[in-house]
């Protein structure tokens, strides 16, 4: 596939170059619109359809390293590692404007452009993020995350991959699961027990930089509900991570596993809620437009309208966060993220599932599934599905529940 | 509602911190219960030191005695007074300042808000919703330069604690508000009681009643009807907020304390998800309240849909955490004694007033659906 030729022509006729003026948020969101809209293929959604899978890592490389090429790839990076330090209001415009223009969602770059930097910038060395964010925002490496196993899905801390110092490596062995992208992935953002003999589980674990193209790295696909191999299981035998890659301190691994999840919880769904709301209002447009049956169904029509008005309170609680970590970028609620999770995951199951119940039985048959389309490619069962992404992963909603009664509701244990 | 001080300069948490500490000790749950047991329709020494401290004053303007504050003044006074569960007719008296500052003519205003606002008098509002069918109480010309009332109005909320009734009559075709003292013009209220007993609804029943014509609001009666409207649903979403954190703080305590099977029954996983649920929904309703609040204050021409989104989740979130409270509490939490009754029925009265949750919804629906 040629994608790179496909781009409207446009795209040769200027240079696109937003942050150039983010001191006036009109022209800047006038500059993200046009940027987006010559460089958004138009029928990108046709091609992705039913695509390979080598015609859909073309595209998100190619579509990673368009973002780069105006600087919205990493925005939301402190300016020391290639960011523009941008705040809140920018954020938002980038975030409603990539939802207006219905621009691919860079899936395969989620954790390199959230989880990894949300790990360095407060526990990695200063070679680690210089040459790690370089990394990502030059040659555009693709992460993926070693937490979860066979074994240690919500009960993290019992992980049983073995990291053992060897003079200047850790000897490497174990099985990690539910990797997104461990199929194309560069790295990995690894979690492995140093020591076995730690009185609490949590004591004994570390965090590794691996490098996935090490000898002993084997990746297997698997195949998930929605028929799609997004997840990897990854096998790890005698591999030696130089100690050079330790993040942290030895066995200080969970608590920066911390903040590797809280990025979960924050800008992405940011950008996941915009999309949404586009969704809803499109929704209702068409409704409207075609006078849909579901309007004059008393059921159906108060239905969509609790969930338009949840939809409000989530954009509200995200604009909340935003202006708190804005406030005090140190801070960082750790109670506000956990909501938002929750509610966003649970609005999202509920607001896909209205849409398949309005599919009807037509809504049941097979269609070809439109790569990198998130959660609004109006494949109404293909969406549904993939709303069991956010309830289980990111710490399953269950474990969120109580870990939000005993720390923000201070119930006993 | 937003934290801070609005946009007039406002210490919000000033009011806020002020308005709790006097609730605490005027309106606390055993001064509550004493009156709701008394049947009272009036709680006077409550009600007197609301408007020694200013409280019924926020709202109108400078001119006719107020602070001339806005929304967030008030949304503070609705939210704590639903902590309180107190028995304050706030929401009829402001309503009726509300429409004569938008169509009351200045000798209308000038006769009726001072007094409002000095807590001379209290009011109560025909009780709207969106979508509500027209009044059956009918207006026409009278005797002289009077006009005559016709027909019964139900629903009026606090209408027998009132001193001045706001009532919304048809006139020919069209619709027109219209004041009524009923102490001076010979009508009686009735209460009809609810089951929440901090507030009550009445019954006002017209047969040929002649009042002067300077009774007449000349302002455009659907203009006035949707400010109020608007108004109301703020208020009772506030109240909810209120009402709704009060209930769930005074059950978290009792889950950390009632021990069974040798531990609190906080620590048991089926009672700490549900709370965590009654969080997040009370975070999510809380935001929207506050962005509400915010909208009305700022003039938004969205404030009004977000009006009665606000009421439509707020209503229904406080209805589901104080229908929870009692399940959570046990058998004390069913007792006469305990406050969780009182939350209960005041959520559940709360989801009504107004209208209901369904009115809500499609009055949001139809503004999303204009504007898509």
């Amino acid at each position: 596939m040629s994608v790179q030729t496909a781009t409207n022509p446009s795209t040769a006729t200027r240079r696109f170059d937003p942050l150039a003026r983010k001191d006036d948020l009109d022209a800047f969101r006038a500059e993200v619109r046009a940027w987006l809209e010559a460089v958004v293929p138009a029928d990108w959604r046709a091609r992705m359809t039913g695509a390979s899978e080598a015609d859909y890592v073309a595209f998100q490389r190619w579509w990673f390293a368009e973002m780069g090429k105006v600087g919205l790839a990493t925005p939301h990076w402190p300016r020391d590692w290639g960011g523009a330090d941008i705040g809140i209001r920018h954020q938002v415009i980038i975030f409603e404007e990539i939802a207006r223009a219905q621009a691919p969602n860079p899936d395969m770059f989620v954790i390199s452009l959230y989880h990894l930097p949300a790990t360095l910038f407060g526990n990695g060395s200063k070679t680690q993020r210089d040459r790690y964010l370089t990394g990502v925002k030059e040659r555009g490496e693709v992460w993926c995350q070693g937490f979860s196993e066979p074994g240690s899905g919500s009960d993290l801390a019992s992980l049983r991959t073995r990291a053992e110092r060897k003079g200047d490596v850790y000897v490497v062995n174990g099985q990690k699961v539910w990797s997104s992208y461990g199929a194309f992935a560069d790295y990995c953002l690894l979690l492995a027990r140093t020591d076995p003999t730690a009185p609490k589980k949590q004591a004994g674990i570390s965090y590794f930089i691996l490098n996935m193209k090490a000898p002993g790295v084997t990746v297997r696909p698997i195949r998930q509900a929605t028929g799609q191999a997004e997840f990897c299981e990854i096998f790890l035998d005698n591999v030696e991570i130089p100690v050079s890659d330790l993040i942290g301190e030895e066995n200080a691994g969970w608590a920066i596993a911390q903040s590797t999840l809280s990025a979960e919880r924050g800008l992405i769904i940011f950008e996941l809620s915009e999309r949404m709301a586009r969704t809803l209002d499109a929704d209702l447009a068409d409704a409207k437009r075609t006078d849909a049956a579901w309007l004059k169904d008393d059921e159906a029509r108060r239905a969509f309208t609790r969930a338009y008005n949840d939809m409000v309170a989530l954009r509200l609680m995200i604009r909340a966060l935003m202006q708190e970590i804005e406030t005090d970028p140190h801070m960082g609620s750790t109670t506000m993220p956990t909501y938002i999770k929750v509610h966003f995951s649970e609005l999202l199951r509920r607001y896909t599932e209205f849409r398949l119940k309005l599919g009807g039985l037509s809504g049941q048959l097979r269609q070809p599934i439109i790569l990198g389309g998130g959660h609004q490619t109006g494949n109404a069962m293909h969406d549904f599905l993939l709303s069991y992404a956010w309830t289980i992963s990111g710490g399953a909603n269950e474990i969120l529940k109580t870990m939000i009664a005993e720390r923000a509701l201070g119930l006993p244990r | 509602m937003s934290d801070g001080h609005s946009t007039d300069g406002m210490d919000l948490n000033a009011l806020r911190d002020g308005v709790r500490t006097v609730l605490s000790e005027q309106a606390s749950h055993e001064k509550v219960a004493a009156f709701t047991n008394a049947e009272g329709v009036r709680d006077q020494p409550l009600w007197s030191q609301a408007a020694e401290l200013g409280w019924l004053a926020l709202f109108a303007d400078e001119a006719h005695g107020g602070l001339g504050l806005g929304p967030s003044e008030l949304a503070v006074i609705y939210e704590e007074l639903g902590r309180a569960v107190a028995p304050l007719p706030v929401l009829g008296t402001m309503l009726v300042v509300e429409a004569l500052a938008r169509g009351g003519d200045a000798d209308q205003q000038a006769a009726w808000i001072p007094r409002l606002a000095a807590g001379e008098l209290a009011g109560a509002v025909s009780m709207l919703a969106p979508g509500a069918p027209a009044p059956t109480l009918t207006l026409s010309t009278g005797p002289g330069s009077g006009v005559v009332l016709d027909g019964v109005v139900e629903n009026l909320l606090d209408g027998a604690a009132a001193d001045v009734l706001l009532l919304l009559a048809r006139e020919g075709e069209g619709l027109r508000w219209v004041l009524v003292e009923p102490a001076v013009d010979g009508v009686t209220v009735e209460k009809a009681a609810t089951v929440d007993r901090t507030r009550h609804l009445g019954v006002a029943r017209f047969e040929r009643v002649v009042l002067p014509a300077g009774r007449v609001l000349t302002g455009d009666a659907d203009e006035i009807a949707q400010a109020l409207l608007h108004h109301a649903a703020l208020a009772l979403a506030s109240d909810a907020r209120g009402g709704a954190n009060a209930i769930f703080e005074i059950t978290l305590d009792y889950l950390k304390t009632r021990e069974q099977f040798g531990k609190p029954i906080g620590s048991f996983q089926a009672l700490k998800h549900r709370c965590a649920d009654h969080k997040i929904a009370l975070v999510a309703s809380g935001v929207l309240v506050a962005e509400a609040v915010a909208k009305a204050a700022s003039g938004d021409s969205a404030a009004g849909r977000y009006a009665l989104a606000a009421k439509a989740l707020a209503s229904e979130v406080y209805a589901r955490v104080a229908q929870d409270a009692v399940q959570l509490h046990g058998g004390i939490g069913y007792t006469w004694e305990h406050p969780c009754h009182l939350y209960l029925k005041r959520a559940k009265l709360n989801e009504q007033l107004f209208g209901g949750p369904a009115a809500y919804l499609d009055g949001v629906t139809d503004l999303l659906l204009a504007a898509a």
